[in-house]
């Protein structure tokens, strides 16, 4: 069902101001310091797809750091739904990935009412990762660079010209409304495509093979010595998780002004804290660095194929940049590969 | 969604964070990629930055005291009664009855104000702030070594030494991306040598941990500098060109053998040795502290001697080398600086000295004191001896974070008046007269400076909460009802005025800091690019000097009634004394009570198991806390950290203060250990939440009238 179009680069702004007409237009913008962070896009021409990696992944979009569930009073409940039409433009295949495993989390047996009114008003727009990051390693779990299906639109960098596939009826909408910019690709076009491909894939420094992982830690063969020497270096500040696309943990508390009302909010959480485990008696199973950085490794590498059938990673490489002690998902599993790899010798 | 580039306001990192904004509610941070001081990380407080600011506690209008109770009040009326009561006050006992307190976690903007009102409006130079607790040891050392009392290097610079030497400074839970960047230069092959009692997350990382007895850093020094010189390891070109009078000074040291220290410190004669080896054999070495250094009634003494070792081993005035004070407050070095202290003005100009008396004379057409004005330690005697009869306090809680809380206690029910400008209510707003709300850093436009200097933007991100206003807002309008003109349209004009005023200052304006990631003082003009590092080629005060300094015991020392040796300090999860973090739901959950750290053999002797409640008293007071039974505190050592109101770990400190910094020793004192018996079947109190046992001591936001009727 994909459909191929071409766009010259000098028709996106004009693409993009008709987008933001209907939506709200969010897209990674360079800031003044010099960052591009992913916020609403104000200037049309202030938009880099060029960047790195945003921090953090536009999971906060669909499940936002903090979030207003409803206000309580004696009068009832006030529902607080976000309604507004969104397209996150310009965001990676990684994370595209990172969302359709969000999906199946809230929006599987039981739908999760507020993640769900965000995300059926969401429209994405990935492009293709033409110069992956140092950190990236999405090459090996087939979340990246480039995508087959998932998305709205794709956009691949070509030069002077994007090359558009269409991924679903709602993104087909948003392109063959503007028959005038949107044109049909010449054969130049699919070799231009193949070889951007191929050039991207060979940027990748990091090979990550999870799978192989996966087996080591299953044949008992990573031992609580190397983790404990994983979480000696764990700071406790939770980035690994806040910016990891793919974890979904959140704590629900009131904030009561009074009384009588207050509001209900809930917000991320991490099972890198202690309090994560906290039970109402004041024990916590789950006190020691070590139980707390083993788990998450584990939750991501076992647990959540048993359950989802997928890995809890993209290899966005998102943990490796936040994470103050190295001891990110590519780095700690290139060492359990290389330490297997020493005892079999 | 917006998202507002801003600085982080928890410690003096200064790491850069964006604050998302929704529909005026903030909906979360990320840290920015290139920030240099933490490329794209941040701390679990940093994280939740955003928590409190929009909290229900909030100070959302003007509180007035009538009788016991506190009643909403509107700004005109507020602002009415305390000028009227500052001015009355200044009438009729003059003007340095009346003492000001400044707010490290203000910003630069906010502190010149309060300073300019306090010298220029009241007249008095009774000002300061909460510097006087952690680093005034350093402002005062380091003047008469270096001629500055600053971080001397660069947080960038950290990851390429060669050896770090961490003392007093548990680095990576108080200053964690400092903390990141020494791991980084540990990978790359880095020496770390720690000197702390505890064996903190840094010292875990160490080649070299020396467990000294707290309060004995100054012998440790002279016997690492006395191994230095003995062995030959001496800088002698860079003593005999940069510095002078080494030869009083080396006579000092020659009587600090490592076996001399070894006795005083209980750290082995053979780690002395070593750690001296280590730090003077390379040439990148840098050298940190904290306040493991400076709170001590030797806090000046201490800094001294770590500037005489960088001297010695001509750490300084290169990069990645020097003399680095980690600053606590995400702004302790900008209150500082813009001259929040009772004996300067901004910019370290002194009041005594007539030349910069006149240049602030001229621009503040007002006569000013020449006279310095008491510190912070100084003001709770002096209520107490009715010299200061009113207090004006911004965003400080001196209840409980000064030394002998129940003094302080009693100091502040004494006085006449006292305004209290902070954004939630605190227990030192209990004594308040009048209550002015005040806005967070979310809510306001003005800047920081951390620890490296660097003086960096804060934005405003969301509306102000209910009524509250920016500090500098609420002094000039202050300053206006007492006649004097003070109208500053924007934080960048008040900028504008300390660029003017203060040479170190002269280039840093707004519009320079929004491009890139702000400016390092010294910045003398418009097209300096910053000072990324001090000293080079001349110290600020010419020669650097060497200073010979005695070991002096702390002043309390244990005895057999008070065995063990009690040191105060913070835990990761929790900043201060609380106000903002205990209302963070996930740093409050992390650490909800306050713990006593107490090693294994301690508590098997004292039969106390973990989790046990225990009686922790000192000559000035009781607490009673929970037993974490832990080896990170030596046999002897007990740890409590100070954030908890209702386990306020001040009450038993001591206020014996440096006799020139006049700062605490927080990190000494004699303390007792017990357990507490409960008896079989009786169930422990129901712990109150922060916020009902705030509601409970403090009725804050039920005025009398709308109180349900007791029937």
């Amino acid at each position: 069902m994909n459909t191929a179009y071409i766009l010259n680069k000098n028709h996106l702004s004009f693409w993009l101001r008709t987008l933001k007409s209907t939506h709200e237009l969010i897209a990674p913008t360079r800031d003044v310091s010099g960052d591009i962070v992913l916020t609403e896009l104000q200037r049309m021409h202030e938009t880099a797809l060029d960047g790195p990696a945003l921090m953090p992944s536009p999971k906060e979009f669909l499940l936002p750091q903090m979030e207003q569930l409803f206000c309580y009073s004696e009068e009832g409940i006030e529902e607080a739904l976000n309604k507004r039409p969104r397209v996150l433009f310009g965001i990676r295949p990684c994370d595209l990935s990172a969302i359709r495993i969000l999906d199946t989390f809230y929006l599987g047996k039981t739908k999760d009412a507020y993640y769900e009114a965000r995300r059926s008003r969401t429209v994405l727009i990935a492009i293709a990762c033409n110069r992956p990051d140092p950190t990236c390693f999405c090459l090996g779990l087939g979340t990246g660079p480039f995508l087959k299906s998932g998305f709205d639109l794709q956009l691949t960098d070509l030069g002077d010209r994007f090359l558009v596939e269409t991924g679903s009826e709602t993104g087909a909408s948003l392109v063959t409304a503007y028959p005038h910019i949107f044109t049909e690709p010449k054969p130049a076009d699919g070799d231009d495509l193949y070889e951007t491909r191929l050039a991207s894939q060979s940027q990748f420094e990091k090979r990550v093979n999870l799978e192989q992982v996966r087996k080591h830690i299953q044949a008992g063969a990573v031992s609580d010595a190397f983790w404990e020497s994983v979480a000696v270096r764990c700071f406790e500040c939770g980035g690994c998780v806040y910016n990891c696309p793919v974890c979904t943990c959140f704590n629900v508390i009131d904030r009561a002004a009074s009384s009588e009302a207050g509001k209900r909010v809930r917000l991320w959480d991490t099972c890198m804290f202690k309090g994560f485990t906290r039970t109402a008696g004041g024990v916590i199973p789950a006190e020691a660095k070590i139980n707390r950085t083993k788990r998450w490794f584990h939750h991501k590498l076992i647990h959540w194929p048993e359950q989802f059938g997928a890995f809890g990673c993209v290899g966005c490489g998102r943990c490796a940049i936040s994470c103050p002690g190295t001891i990110d998902m590519a780095t700690v599993a290139l060492r359990i590969k290389g330490e297997s790899k020493a005892e079999e010798k | 969604m917006n998202k507002i580039s801003t600085t982080c306001p928890w410690c003096g990192c200064g790491c850069g964070l964006y604050l998302h904004v929704e529909n005026n509610s903030i909906t979360g941070v990320s840290p920015s990629r290139n920030h240099p001081v933490n490329h794209g990380t941040l701390c679990v407080k940093g994280w939740n930055c955003h928590e409190f600011v929009q909290h229900p506690d909030r100070l959302t209008t003007p509180l007035i005291k009538e009788g016991a109770a506190l009643r909403r009040a509107t700004w005109e009326e507020a602002l009415a009664k305390t000028a009227a009561k500052l001015s009355e006050i200044k009438n009729t006992y003059g003007p340095d009855a009346i003492g000001i307190l400044g707010s490290a976690k203000c910003t630069n903007e906010d502190n010149f104000v309060l300073m300019k009102f306090a010298r220029a409006v009241i007249g008095t130079n009774n000002i300061d702030h909460c510097a006087r607790l952690c680093h005034s040891s350093t402002v005062g050392g380091l003047a008469a070594a270096f001629g500055s009392g600053a971080m001397t290097n660069s947080i960038d610079e950290i990851r390429d030494a060669r050896v770090i030497f961490v003392i007093g400074s548990n680095t990576t839970e108080q200053h964690p991306m400092i903390g990141m960047h020494m791991l980084e230069a540990r990978d790359r092959g880095a020496m770390i040598i720690v000197a702390d009692p505890r064996r903190t997350q840094i010292a875990q990382f160490s080649h070299l941990h020396m467990r000294h007895r707290s309060g004995t850093d100054v012998a440790l020094l002279n016997a690492i500098m006395n191994v230095i010189i003995t062995e030959g390891l001496v800088d002698v070109s860079f003593i005999r060109q940069r510095t002078e009078n080494f030869d009083d000074f080396e006579k000092g040291v020659l009587a600090y053998s490592p076996e001399v220290a070894e006795r005083i410190t209980s750290v082995p004669a053979e780690d002395l040795r070593k750690a001296a080896r280590l730090y003077a054999s390379e040439k990148r070495s840098m050298l940190f502290y904290s306040m493991g250094i400076t709170q001590h009634i030797t806090g000046v003494d201490n800094v001294r001697s770590c500037a005489n070792l960088v001297m010695l081993t001509a750490h300084i005035g290169q990069p990645m080398t020097g003399l680095n004070p980690l600053r606590g407050q995400n702004n302790v070095q900008g209150a500082c600086d813009v001259g929040a202290l009772p004996d300067v003005f901004s910019g370290y100009q002194k009041v005594a000295d007539p030349a910069s008396r006149k240049k602030f004379e001229m621009a503040w057409s007002r006569p000013l004191s020449a006279v310095p004005g008491l510190t912070l330690t100084e003001m709770v005697d002096a209520i107490h001896e009715g010299k200061i009869r009113a207090l004006y306090i911004m965003g400080e809680n001196p209840v409980i974070s000064d030394p002998d809380s129940a003094h302080v206690r009693a100091a502040f029910a004494k006085l006449d008046f006292l305004a209290v400008q902070d954004i939630f209510p605190t227990d030192t707003a209990e004594y308040a007269h009048v209550i002015l709300p005040a806005t967070t850093f979310a809510e306001k436009d003005g800047t920081y400076t951390n620890t490296e200097r660097r003086v960096q933007k804060i934005r405003k991100a969301v509306q102000p909460v209910g009524d509250s206003r920016p500090d500098y807002d609420i002094i000039c309008s202050i300053a206006r009802l007492m006649g004097y003109p003070m109208d500053y349209r924007a934080a960048h004009e008040i900028m504008e005025e300390i660029a003017i005023l203060t040479p170190s200052y002269g280039g840093i304006l707004h519009h320079r800091l929004d491009a890139g990631f702000g400016l390092q003082w010294p910045c003398f003009g418009m097209d300096h690019p910053g000072t990324p590092y001090l000293h080079r080629k001349k110290f600020t005060r010419g020669m650097g000097a060497f200073i010979p300094v005695e070991f002096i015991p702390p002043a309390e020392p244990t005895d057999d009634e008070y065995p063990f040796l009690l040191t105060t300090g913070r835990s990761y999860f929790h900043y201060h004394t609380g106000t903002m973090c205990r209302r963070t739901i996930t740093l409050e959950r992390e650490e909800p009570e306050c713990t006593v750290e107490i090693n294994p053999a301690d508590a098997k002797r004292l039969e106390v198991r973990r989790g046990d409640p225990v009686r922790v008293k000192t000559r000035r007071g009781s607490i009673e806390v929970k037993a974490r039974v832990t080896t990170v505190v030596p046999e002897g050592i007990i740890f409590i950290p100070f954030h908890f109101r209702e386990a306020a770990v001040n009450l038993l400190t001591i206020n014996a203060v440096d006799p020139n910094a006049k700062i605490p020793e927080f990190k000494v004192c004699a303390a007792s250990l017990e357990a507490v018996r409960k008896k079989p079947g009786t169930r422990p109190a129901p712990r109150l939440s922060y916020h009902e046992g705030m509601k409970q001591g403090l009725d804050l936001y039920i005025p009398p009238e709308e109180r349900p009727s007791e029937e």
